[in-house]
């Protein structure tokens, strides 16, 4: 236990970056989460007048050109949207932190990054389908595809869309040669991207870990996909009240996108450059409750707090996924109560700007680092009539303050694999 | 010290065989599993051939499959390939042990899009007349009609762990990761850092993945990453030979089961193995083309070495990435002159795609469970359709036929799309 407490073994955040439908930095973010400032709205980054549900947490205004890194922006031609999120978050963290490229020897850093394959840019694909589908038909022609649509795919296309091309990308531009992993469990992505990283870390394989998530969910493919599965929100006449964490009347929830990235780092290394530290990991648990009971997300946590040495009492809040689903909300809050009963404040940032998948748990997690820094908790949104399915204390109304160092992540899966964070507030 | 985690379970679903015997059996024969494509027809593309599952059942495998009746074949395998390793290892019975311990890491594939659908909705929404975009609320008009809900469902990327788990009663860690071809030995490096590290006593680790599908083949070929030797196909994967010309594309699933040592030890397991050594690296190079020096490879095999605590003359066989691509193949080669020295001459190395093909994100776990084999037999598999020596792949290659080595320790190459570098050592188990 004493040598869990050495500081060549706690692990700091230190860089870090953000670009959210609220607000593309750490600033804007807890600008826009104290304000109250909604995220989701109509989709606009195309015609939504089709989908059974019409809102999303958009960014707008992101342009990787005017961002990437100079030497880089060559290479933007095979970055699908999603990767370009993810690549430009890196950058945000890394800027942060202080580390340009050469800074840490390239051996001594690396990247663990939350993502998934992206959905085809249908311009890449529409050519080569048009060449291959004859009048009325309703399968495409395979003898045309092979012979004439193949060459009209562009030759890049398939590395545009790789899981792993976040990481790639990054490694690249500052010269990472240390462990590179590309983690890939939904919505739990990015929790288990930050247990590998300290993981990795405590062994002494790397100093510095770049940890980060993105997806680019609102894209006309994975819209049409999502809204054939997922349980989404219909409230098309109210979209910045459309995702109902843990109230009696969600319906579903609504898709986001953008990017979140840390860097962390062995307190010892953090101290040793004098980096700014913005929080403390203390640990990182998942497993998975088959079923979705709830007796699985509870025993997650407690192996969190265990693993954390800390009490449920020490908790100040309990930043839960609170995606608005009919069922998830149910689960997570059974998890949470059977843990916490309803002693400990919920607190739930998704309504705000919607299920960022990979993205979503760091993104979730920006929230409480910065909750944490500033001493002050912002509200749940959306959440107005309780639901006795739902039996946990969900913070609503004004800001309060912060009154323990420490905040727990939960995420989770439809199949019941569930992560939890235990962060705590950064002093000497 | 050290918690030592050993092998004690392997399950594997191959184009050479559904069970880890008879693969390695063909492995040891030489047979290939190349033959044209029949998934789909693919007889106009620049390659024509594969290396395909064949005669795969999910039903032969589990009593009840009608809840994975809308999966993605990397579901499929990978709960086939586990049930095998999770029954090997005697861990089947979900009422034995503490199952929180007992974890999951898959290094898995992506789900693939419903091609037809997919094409026949782009191309309904592009302008009739000449080039333009795509109208994207179009699309999702008829893409609505013309998908199936629950098909997509599936796949997602989290769904092939989330099953394993799920079906084998496996509540400890549950991670999955896609790192290309270095994904499934990843996620067994990582499992095996869990082990270690007490977050679990058993960890369920490997990949599964099949690209084997319209969009999979137009992607590589576009990359011309392909062997597109149409008139041979059975010769088309030849690592290390001059005349190699790309990889054969391959799919399947392999599992293992780890567990730390005592664990293993009370309840009487059968130990295939020691999992001694991991080394993990990023080449920060370039998207597909491997660092000319293989810096990021050399590194990853000599942090697995000090992680054995072995030296480079103490590796008996290695399983050589080996995809039968011109980059891959010269710069592992000089990457493992530079790691092993003058021995690099010595050591036999051989490539299990020559005869297997490409299983992508599965390739790394299901090369481990050859080479635990090799270790166990006392026999090393060769690297067939070797003919032509090229200057820049001057080792031992095992050319054609098995050889009888006996050896204590093996080493696995497994290097990524995206720069990552992955190697393991697994050793002979000595108390």
């Amino acid at each position: 236990v004493t040598d869990m407490m050495t500081n060549s073994r706690r692990t700091v955040l230190t860089g870090f970056g953000v670009i959210s439908p609220i607000g593309s930095s750490p600033t804007a973010f807890w600008e826009a989460l104290l304000a109250g400032t909604p995220g989701v709205h109509t989709i606009t980054h195309i015609d939504p007048f089709a989908l059974p549900s019409k809102m999303a947490g958009e960014v707008h205004g992101f342009s990787a050109k005017a961002s990437i890194e100079k030497s880089y922006r060559r290479t933007l031609n095979a970055m699908a949207r999603t990767v370009e999120f993810g690549v430009i978050g890196c950058q945000l963290a890394m800027q942060d932190a202080g580390l340009a490229k050469g800074t840490i020897p390239p051996e001594r850093i690396g990247v663990e990054f939350a993502s998934v394959m992206g959905a085809t840019d249908l311009d890449d694909l529409g050519p080569a389908s048009k060449r291959s589908m004859q009048p009325e038909a309703i399968a495409p022609d395979m003898d045309a595809w092979g012979t004439e649509g193949l060459d009209l795919v562009p030759p890049l296309w398939m590395l545009k869309y790789l899981p792993n091309m976040p990481a790639c990308h990054a490694t690249i531009i500052f010269d990472m040669q240390g462990p590179s992993n590309t983690q890939i469990p939904g919505d739990t992505a990015g929790a288990v991207a930050l247990a590998e990283a300290a993981r990795i870390l405590r062994r002494g394989a790397a100093d510095v870990m770049l940890v980060g998530g993105s997806e680019a969910k609102v894209h006309p493919l994975s819209l049409s996909r999502f809204n054939l599965f997922a349980e989404f929100s219909k409230r098309n006449d109210d979209p910045e009240g459309a995702i109902r964490p843990f109230d009696r009347d969600r319906d579903g929830t609504a898709p986001g996108e953008g990017a979140a990235a840390f860097t962390l780092e062995t307190l010892d290394h953090a101290l040793g450059r004098k980096a700014k530290i913005h929080g403390e990991v203390l640990s990182v648990a998942s497993g998975v409750d088959r079923g979705l009971t709830g007796s699985g997300l509870a025993k997650v946590i407690r192996n969190a707090l265990a693993a954390a040495g800390i009490q449920p009492g020490d908790v100040d809040h309990v930043n839960a996924h609170g995606v608005g689903t009919t069922r998830g909300d149910a689960f997570e809050a059974r998890g949470i109560a059977a843990v916490f009963g309803k002693t400990v404040p919920v607190f739930a940032p998704l309504s705000r700007f919607g299920n960022l998948g990979a993205a979503s748990c760091l993104l979730e997690l920006s929230a409480s680092v910065l909750a944490l820094q500033h001493g002050q908790l912002p509200a749940t949104l959306n959440h107005a009539n309780p639901d006795p399915a739902c039996p946990v204390a969900v913070h609503t109304g004004l800001p309060q303050r912060i009154t323990r160092p420490h905040a727990v992540k939960l995420s989770y899966t439809e199949l019941g694999q569930c992560s939890a964070i235990v962060l705590k507030k950064w002093s000497e | 010290m050290r918690r030592r985690v050993v092998i004690t379970g392997m399950g594997v679903v191959t184009p050479l065989g559904h069970t880890v015997a008879e693969l390695f059996a063909s492995q040891i024969e030489g047979r290939t599993a190349v033959g044209p494509i029949t998934r789909f027809d693919a007889h106009t593309f620049p390659t024509t051939f594969a290396s395909e599952v064949k005669g795969f059942e999910l039903g032969h495998f589990l009593r009840d499959v009608g809840r994975y009746y809308n999966c993605g074949l990397n579901t499929q395998f990978a709960l086939a390939a586990a049930k095998q390793a999770v029954e090997d290892a005697n861990l089947l019975d979900a009422n034995k042990g503490d199952r929180s311990r007992m974890g999951v890491y898959l290094g898995s594939g992506e789900g693939s899009d419903e091609f037809p659908a997919l094409v026949r909705g782009l191309a309904h929404a592009s302008p009739k007349e000449g080039s333009g975009h795509v109208n994207g609320g179009e699309f999702v008009r008829v893409m609505l009609q013309w998908m199936n809900g629950p098909r997509e469902g599936e796949q997602e990327m989290y769904t092939p762990a989330g099953h394993v788990a799920g079906e084998f009663a496996l509540e400890g860690p549950n991670q999955a990761c896609q790192t290309a071809c270095a994904a499934s030995s990843q996620a067994i490096g990582e499992a095996l850092d869990i082990i270690r590290g007490g977050e679990a006593d058993v960890m369920v680790a490997g990949g599964s993945h099949s690209m084997i599908h319209p969009l999979g083949v137009s992607g590589f070929n576009r990359l011309t990453a392909l062997s597109q030797r149409n008139d041979s196909p059975r010769t088309a994967s030849r690592p290390f030979d001059l005349h190699r010309d790309g990889f054969v594309i391959g799919e399947g699933a392999g599992l293992v089961v780890l567990e730390e040592l005592e664990h293993a030890k009370k309840r009487g397991a059968n130990i295939y193995a020691e999992l001694t050594g991991y080394g993990t690296t990023a080449d920060a190079f370039r998207m597909t083309d491997p660092h000319p020096q293989g810096r990021g490879a050399i590194r990853a095999m000599n942090d697995a070495l000090a992680d054995a605590s072995i030296k480079p003359a103490d590796i008996g066989y290695i399983n050589a990435h080996g995809t039968s691509t011109q980059a891959n193949d010269s710069t592992e080669t000089a990457a493992i002159k530079s790691a092993f020295g003058d021995y690099a001459k010595r050591v036999p190395i051989s490539s299990s795609k020559s005869m297997l093909g490409h299983l992508i994100a599965a390739a790394g776990v299901v090369e481990l469970v050859i080479s635990v084999m090799a270790l166990r037999k006392g026999v090393v598999p060769p690297t067939i359709n070797f003919q032509t020596p090229d200057p820049e792949c001057d080792l031992d290659y095992v050319p054609n036929s098995a050889r009888e080595v006996r050896f204590r320790h093996v080493l696995s190459n497994s290097f990524g799309f995206g720069g990552q570098n992955i190697a393991l050592v697994a050793s002979r188990f000595v108390d």
